[in-house]
């Protein structure tokens, strides 16, 4: 177990440094720099080539990125340009922000989606066919629509704030949560519901349940317990990436619902070609999706034991 | 806002948050009034201009302090003017043909200002002018370090303004906060200390659409900038049931236009040389391009078509008397067909004379939905007379980052005007300017049109003779539209939006259109 906990963070270690690595050479190495976007075109090369210099924009790529990867050995990811704050410190904020989100996304698809695809797999009728419908209907919409979807349901009546992680001064913030949390949970919710329908059909047409049912077991236990574990193989073996997806944050909803997250700062940092902030928040993104990835294979073990088996 | 400042320092950084931050918690000494367009005195009480036009002697407010309390005098002027010639973007906006204004501060109260040569919009200058307080940045001054002072990341208590609010807070990714200037020195006509508001709360709102939504559904009071001209039909909707208040300001002064890249010497080893750079070309597609239909296609009809950078938004340097072309798309082959560019193989395609197909790449902002469908538009128009136009979408910074460079071949871009005035736009007109875009910075002009360009601009810029500078603008417009070094095709209207529970606010077609005089604005209750 050790060695496979250990060879999981050498990996974890080696996704950072390459994403990261390559994030900063390539936000280097696209057009324009973050001088270029912060004077636009009406600024003299002069004025240009002094702020490059003071920026240290100038330098030729390959030293710039061995001294960057010098200090980040160190956990020291250098200095965003556009918020003048070193971007070990400005992650984490934006971190923990889209951690929130993304816990309460997943309990609540989790919640929503796992019981409707029980329902859905284990039933053939009307509310069947319901649940089904909205889950292909769900999962067809793109992120960026279901948000701004919700949003207009939110701003049309007046329920729920539109935007925004609290108001100014105002202590709302589980109101605000409602929008963004939504939009991320129920694709997801519809995911998981299609999964678990899918599994639980399988499941219910093995010889054991048969067996159990002939045993006078009622069908209700039968179906939350004994084949509801057995049938949640498929979920468990994507829960992790899910984990790591909405970890690393998601540019469509936090930009939509206005949530400092993550996903919006690295969107951010994109635009405005902060190299060191980019290559920040890749890092972390990759680190999310390695701890997603530790988190399945846990998540499948629990499930199956045959798969710790092997390893 | 639609995204975070780039500094609290406005002398430091242009973009339109850190423009708006400025509005709210700085002063010049005079100010342009964005609706009328007239210079009024600010923090300056009045001024005298000496015989020769060069010298301004301006008096200073008495009273005035700080936020913070500090007194303001006549020393923080000079030192706003030393700031501003440390950092070069600020310096350029304070500079007369490359050179600087010289500052004495004779008294507490008065300033004295020289100008290096004849200017003729005189103190309208100093609007690029932000009072800063000398008790607090001196020493960065000193150290030659003003031009890091007043990040985003110094602590709001450690800034402070002539201006009416004070910042307070800043969340990154979410809000700024500003409260009310205890020590503002202005007052109403009934003499009630301003500003009216008491606290002005800046949320950070990446998306149009979101921010619209706030507003309609009366979770935020004023929108920044202006609408876009999708979002046209569904406000006037919302205005009509009383949601929200929606300001027609007329037509902008800003607009999209199309340019190609004409340094001498950039085709060198292109066969499109013969015809790319040619005025045919340009004239052709000016003549090609129907705008009413551009405008109803681009704008939705709020628009009005234009035939060279200043729009009839610019009421006071507008040309009417420049003959503008018919749409004539027969005209524009018979152009092209004059610099050898025929359909040879009768594919509906035309060619030059060593057959090579007539056709170009244009590079414009992916994202800005004015600039796509108007790419879009284009690209339709100059196929009917034969023109292929590929249309590349880059990110905005790669869009500059192409024209500060010249790699490209054609560009779709919209250029903003820092002021109505021309003389306050020389970099656009002049042919060594950095802003004088399809071939900036040029030692001598490269052609005899801009030469004459030059000549205009420079008298009109240092006479005095207000009739007589308009008469020799229109002459410059009259030459630009007979080479139309860059295209214009429509300048859109501007509208703006607010909460029916907003009063006082005067919108203005430039930045920042709402908050302008932020003093004044309230609320109802």
């Amino acid at each position: 177990m050790l060695r496979y906990i250990l060879r999981r963070l050498a990996f974890a270690a080696f996704l950072m440094l390459s994403v990261s690595s390559l994030a900063l050479v390539l936000a280097r190495l696209a057009p324009g720099d973050f001088v270029t976007g912060t004077f636009g075109v009406d600024v003299r090369s002069e004025t240009a080539e002094a702020a490059r210099a003071r920026y240290g924009l100038n330098r030729p790529i390959g030293a710039q990125y061995r001294e960057w990867v010098g200090r980040a050995l160190r956990f020291d990811f250098g200095r965003s340009l556009l918020y003048d704050r070193p971007v070990g410190d400005l992650i984490p904020e934006r971190a923990a922000n889209t951690a929130v989100l993304a816990i309460c996304a997943l309990l609540v698809a989790t919640f929503v989606g796992l019981p409707l695809g029980v329902i859905s797999g284990s039933r053939d009728g009307a509310v069947a066919h319901a649940i089904r419908a909205a889950s292909v209907v769900l999962l067809s919409l793109p992120p960026l629509l279901t948000s701004l979807f919700l949003v207009f349901v939110a701003a049309r009546t007046g329920w729920l704030p539109v935007g925004g992680m609290t108001s100014a001064g105002g202590r709302d913030f589980l109101a605000h949560l409602v929008v963004p949390v939504a939009a991320l949970a129920l694709p997801l919710a519809a995911m998981f519901e299609r999964l678990q329908s899918q599994a639980m059909q399988h499941t219910l047409a093995q010889p054991f349940v048969l067996a159990t049912l002939a045993r006078g077991v009622p069908r209700a236990r039968v179906l939350w317990r004994g084949a509801l574990k057995v049938s949640l193989q498929p979920i468990a073996s994507v829960y992790g990436l899910v984990i790591g997806t909405l970890l690393s944050g998601s540019f469509a909803v936090e930009t939509v619902t206005a949530w400092p997250g993550l996903g919006r700062l690295m969107l951010e940092a994109l635009r405005a070609r902060d190299i060191y902030l980019v290559a920040g928040c890749a890092a972390a993104g990759s680190f999310f999706l390695a701890l997603g990835t530790v988190v399945s294979d846990a998540g499948l073990a629990l499930v199956d034991p045959r798969t710790t088996a092997r390893d | 806002m639609h995204s975070e400042p780039r500094s609290f320092n406005r002398l430091a950084a242009n973009d339109s948050s850190t423009d708006l931050l400025a509005s709210l918690t700085h002063a010049k000494l005079i100010r342009i009034d964005r609706v009328t367009d007239d210079v009024e005195p600010w923090l300056a009480e009045s001024w005298t201009r000496s015989d020769d036009g060069l010298r301004y002697t301006i008096t200073l407010r008495k009273g005035v302090t700080f936020a913070d309390g500090h007194a303001f005098s006549s020393a923080d002027v000079v030192f706003s003017f030393d700031a501003a010639y440390a950092v070069p973007l600020s310096s350029d906006a304070l500079s007369i043909n490359g050179k600087r204004l010289s500052v004495t501060a004779p008294d507490p109260l008065t300033v004295v200002v020289t100008f290096p040569s004849l200017f003729a919009p005189g103190l309208r200058i100093l609007d690029n002018l932000w009072i800063l307080p000398r008790h607090r940045l001196e020493p960065a001054l000193r150290e030659k370090t003003f031009d890091r002072a007043w990040t985003v990341s110094t602590p709001p208590s450690d800034i402070t303004g002539l201006g009416p609010f004070v910042l307070t807070e800043y969340v990154p990714g979410q809000r700024l906060t500003c409260v009310r200037n205890a020590h503002y020195w202005r007052t109403d006509a009934k003499g009630v200390t301003l500003p009216y508001l008491d606290r002005v709360v800046i949320e950070i709102v990446p998306e149009e659409n979101t921010e619209l939504l706030r507003l309609q559904s009366g979770q935020s009071d004023i929108t920044n900038s202006e609408m876009p001209p999708e979002a046209y039909a569904t406000m006037k909707r919302a205005a009509d049931a009383g949601q929200v208040q929606l300001f027609d300001l007329g037509v902008g002064r800003d607009a999209d236009t199309l340019w190609f890249n004409l340094k001498p010497g950039i085709l060198r080893d292109d066969p499109r040389a013969a015809w790319l750079q040619r005025d045919e070309l340009r004239r052709a597609i000016s003549l090609a391009v129907d705008r009413q239909a551009f405008a109803d296609a681009v704008f939705f009809g709020a628009g009005v078509p234009i035939y060279g950078p200043i729009t009839p938004g610019n009421r006071k340097w507008y040309a009417a008397s420049v003959q503008h072309p018919p749409h004539d798309p027969a005209r524009a082959k018979q152009l092209l067909a004059s610099i050898g560019l025929a359909d040879r193989d009768g594919d509906g395609v035309l060619e030059d004379a060593a057959r090579h197909p007539v056709r170009f790449t244009v590079i414009t902002q992916k994202g800005r939905r004015s600039q796509e469908r108007g790419t879009a538009i284009l690209r339709d128009e100059l196929k009917k007379i034969g023109v292929t136009v590929d249309v590349a979408m880059l990110e905005a910074t790669a869009v500059i980052e192409r024209i500060i460079s010249g790699r490209y071949e054609a560009v779709y871009f919209r250029p903003a005007f820092s002021d109505s005035d021309p003389a306050n736009n020389m970099d656009f007109w002049l042919s060594s300017g950095g802003q004088h875009f399809w071939n900036m910075g040029q030692k001598t002009p490269a052609t005899d049109w801009e030469r004459q360009i030059d000549d205009l601009t420079r008298r009109q810029v240092q006479t005095l003779d207000e009739k007589e500078r308009i008469r020799l603008f229109a002459e410059v417009q009259a030459i630009y539209a007979e080479h139309e070094p860059a295209v214009f095709f429509v300048a859109p209207r501007v509208f703006t939006a607010a909460s029916p529970r907003v009063v006082n606010v005067t919108p203005a077609v430039t930045r920042p259109q709402m908050l302008w005089a932020p003093d004044t604005v309230a609320v109802k209750h």
